[in-house]
């Protein structure tokens, strides 16, 4: 399972764009860049680490030596790239159920795209483009982005409570310690091995 | 600049991977060979390269015919596709790949056409730069911390969960005592490792071909 | 509106007939002739979705399902054996990794007719009186032995417990169960607040049918994946049958002990584990006491969210209803959960021992815990494996549901909390398993048309 390395999951995808769409898919993204909607919804749904999408126009594909033969493609292509967490299906439902018009408004440039919903449909198409990656590196396997955010909240309290406490005396201590304790009490999830991938 | 998302970089790069009908075993082969060979954990050479959060490399054979009514084309070349994800600025980044995690370069893209070696880093720079594409949107989750940073706080959450539960109910000067160690022992303690102990026992691995 | 064909569905996939008796047959069927024959009797008394008379409500039900080795043995074409769900063909104990079944809920420590044997059918007589379910069990087995259709591995009885002379809903660790299924469109009842799904405005609707009957749209506006022909899966559905043995003594020592040390008490502390007071009372609408006029009315019971408590303050974020059924505890409107929702058909085994009595671990005792749902993958699995094992979707890492994860000694249970000293933060490690699985499998409950074509051996391969 070389897609996987601890509870991240590497999806690559290439889908074919006729020409004359990919400036249109640019300026939505370009749009999107200053809107921000799809990021925000990103964030909430909370399982992306990093994600990409790549428009590689079909002159665009690297050529580094007069041997190599010259590309002759009559589509442009789209890039996607993305370290989730969770399962494949999960991860497809999810965008499907909540995120589908981002992915359409997306990918309705691609050829042959069935649209987000129905899921079996997406599904089938994602898997069909999907291509799997030969190695991949984590520099935090045992912990989703869900984890690192929790953690990262964590580590400032604690940084302004170690800061604080010692000075203070026991028993104004004990009040500080509850209070702490309960600031940080929804951010403690253990990390470790994530499930099986289905 | 769609690379960059807060300070965090995402470097996209196809190569194109050498052709050579003569050989037994193809180039595209000997770099899927060689990476699935290459441990994935904290002896990975990413975890040399202390500023990666996550990176792959790909074998890119060919595009995808999806059907009619689109066409059916195909490459020309294969390409090695790489994605990384790292705290700071591009020429830094690439520079580090030459010089501390040279071997490990060399041993890919060296299958690659007009790969230039380590050797001279301005000319390993620029082929990376010449097989870069351009990212067309780019969502980091998290984007104003390092990876160090982040190791730390994972490290502080698991020590402070612990701490919390063994010193339940303790009287409060005891308690701050043992506080007062508590922080000092784990600002001591050793940072957790880049890359992780044991990122290759993961449990997809156990699960038998159905 | 949609409209399903009630007298063609078992009426269990369609109600929880609420009956104190029940006594589930685990049969390995015979060759394909007699087993035939014994479904042909049954179908003459099989239980459908019928509303009942009033005045002439059945003293007990039957009502049958098979696992996919029980197809095969029936001798269902082959085209159609492979259509089914792959984890159904699979059965449950090939998916104990994906689902988390190691250790004690290994199934190499599972009771023998679940380790070493197959069972092919569940046959399962509910009744109203201890009468009706023997003289309903007799005809079963006088069905079995006139067609010599199949062989009775195990039976196994199970029951509502009863507390203060009256049959309850109450469980073995003394919480009242059986709130909370999920309400789907075409059922009888109207839907009630915190059972179906959230709607924009913050209001409660009905699921779609296929989430839970094959052959209806579900929420994703398709059909859900179902056998060939279509007549075989159509009115039918999936079971999940687990035996989840309660260990009762290590789970009071493990609330007494924990009890003593958190500020609000050990009887809140229960309520913490599970998000509603041991009476049943919801923490979400009052938690500082249980509150017996909220369990009463069926409009308050279920009818709750977690949006303005995010920090898990009122309910823990880890409470076990807020991890199986998290209605907007995961934002998107609950978009995220409406297709995870699995119907519950529970009911208790063994007897019931008082708190303040001794009572042993070993002793047989506990749940037999049925699920129903379209697609065992999509509902169940997901469930036991990312809500009940897993802690990701309700940002808590690796930390487990509390009641059923398989700890191993090794887990933790984090109560969130205030300043406050009566509703402080506390945390529960070293947590055992308060439940072991002990078997169970993957059953199909097919419609009466679907059991007529098995029976008479004419399901047409595609």
């Amino acid at each position: 399972m070389t897609n996987i390395n601890g509870k991240a999951y590497a999806m690559n995808a290439i889908t074919p764009m006729k020409p004359w769409k990919t400036p249109l898919l640019k300026l939505f993204f370009l749009v999107l860049g200053a809107v921000k909607p799809l990021q925000k919804d990103l964030k909430n749904l909370s399982f992306i680490h990093f994600a990409r999408w790549v428009c590689i126009g079909r002159n665009a594909f690297p050529r580094l030596s007069d041997e190599q033969p010259t590309e002759e493609l009559k589509y442009d292509y789209l890039l996607f790239i993305s370290n989730f967490n969770g399962t494949w299906n999960q991860y497809i439902d999810a965008f499907s159920a909540v995120l589908y018009k981002g992915l359409d408004a997306i990918w309705l440039w691609s050829e042959k795209y069935p649209g987000s919903r129905p899921v079996t449909a997406f599904k089938r198409y994602i898997s069909f483009v999907q291509f799997d990656t030969d190695y991949y590196y984590n520099a935090y396997p045992h912990s989703a982005t869900n984890d690192v955010k929790a953690a990262i909240r964590v580590q400032s309290a604690f940084t302004k409570f170690a800061q604080t406490s010692q000075s203070l005396s026991p028993a104004d201590f004990q009040e500080a310690w509850l209070s702490f304790q309960a600031a940080v009490s929804p951010d403690l999830g253990a990390t470790g091995i994530a499930p099986i991938g289905t | 600049m769609a690379n960059v998302s807060g300070s965090t970089y995402g470097l996209t790069t196809l190569s194109p991977i050498i052709e050579d009908n003569k050989l037994n075993l193809c180039h595209s082969m000997q770099i899927r060979w060689y990476l699935s060979q290459l441990p994935r954990d904290h002896r990975s050479p990413f975890a040399q390269l202390s500023s990666t959060y996550l990176a792959r490399l790909v074998v890119m054979d060919d595009v995808v015919f999806v059907g009619h009514p689109a066409c059916e084309e195909h490459l020309k070349s294969r390409y090695l596709l790489f994605e990384t994800n790292f705290d700071g600025d591009l020429n830094t980044y690439l520079r580090r790949m030459a010089t501390e995690a040279g071997e490990f370069v060399n041993a890919v893209w060296k299958h690659c056409v007009g790969f230039p070696g380590t050797d001279t880093v301005d000319a390993f720079i620029t082929y990376m730069k010449t097989c870069q594409i351009e990212t067309t949107f780019f969502f980091a989750d998290v984007n104003d911390q390092t990876v160090e940073s982040t190791l730390n706080a994972l490290k502080t959450q698991a020590a402070l969960a612990h701490f919390m539960e063994k010193h339940e109910g303790l009287p409060p000067a005891d308690l701050q005592a043992a506080f007062g160690k508590f922080v000092e022992r784990l600002h001591n303690a050793p940072p957790l490792p880049r890359g992780g102990d044991e990122s290759r026992n993961i449990a997809q691995e156990r699960r038998p071909h159905d | 509106m949609t409209r399903i064909d009630v007298s063609d569905i078992q009426g269990f996939a369609l109600r929880g007939y609420n009956f104190p008796y029940a006594r589930y047959l685990l049969l390995e069927l015979a060759p394909a002739k007699q087993a035939r024959a014994l479904l042909r009797k049954l179908l003459n008394v099989v239980t459908t979705g019928e509303r009942w008379d009033i005045n002439n409500k059945p003293q007990s039900t039957v009502n049958v399902a098979f696992t996919h080795k029980g197809l095969e043995q029936l001798a269902l074409p082959l085209a159609s054996l492979l259509s089914f769900p792959l984890e159904f063909q699979q059965g449950m104990r090939a998916r104990s990794d994906i689902l988390g079944d190691s250790g004690t809920n290994a199934p190499e420590r599972w009771d023998p007719v679940w380790r070493e044997q197959y069972v092919h059918a569940w046959l399962a007589v509910n009744a109203r009186t201890a009468e009706a379910l023997e003289a309903r069990s007799r005809e079963m087995q006088q069905f079995i032995d006139e067609t010599g259709g199949a062989r009775l591995l195990q039976s196994q009885d199970a029951g509502a417990i009863r507390l203060h002379g009256k049959f309850s809903t109450s469980e073995h660790f003394g919480y009242t169960d059986g709130f909370g299924n999920p309400d789907f469109k075409g059922a009888e009842r109207d839907c009630v607040p915190g059972q179906g799904k959230l709607t924009k405005r913050g209001e409660w609707e009905a699921l779609a049918t296929g989430e839970f009957l094959l052959g209806y749209a579900d929420e994703a506006g398709e059909l859900p994946v179902s056998p060939i022909p279509h007549l075989l899966g159509r009115n039918g559905t999936f079971m999940v049958y687990r035996k989840l043995h309660q260990n009762v003594n290590t789970f009071r020592a493990y609330l007494d002990a924990k009890g003593k040390h958190y500020q609000g008490g050990k009887e809140k502390l229960a309520a913490k584990f599970v998000g509603r007071w041991r009476d049943g009372t919801p923490l979400e609408l009052s938690p500082d006491m249980a509150d017996p006029t909220i369990v009463a009315d069926p409009n308050q019971n279920t009818n709750f969210t977690y949006g303005e408590d995010p920090a898990g303050i009122r309910c823990p974020l880890g409470a076990h209803i807020r991890r199986t059924h998290p209605r907007d505890a995961f934002g998107f409107n609950g978009g995220l959960v409406n297709r995870r929702r699995i119907m519950r058909r529970g009911l208790a085994y063994g007897e019931y021992v008082p708190e303040g009595q001794p009572v042993s671990d070993s002793d047989e005792r506990g749940i037999i815990f049925m699920a129903l749902n379209a697609s065992i993958f999509r509902q169940f699995e997901f469930v036991q494996q990312q809500w009940i094992e897993y802690g990701n979707d309700a940002r808590l890492g690796n930390d487990k549901d509390l009641l059923l994860g398989n700890h191993e000694g090794k887990g933790k249970f984090v109560v969130q909390g205030t300043a406050d000293h009566a509703n402080p933060p506390f945390i529960c490690g070293a947590l055992p398993n308060f439940v072991e699985l002990r078997g169970g499998d993957y059953f199909f409950l097919p419609s009466l048309t679907a059991l007529a074509m098995i029976a008479t051996g004419t399901v047409d391969p595609r």
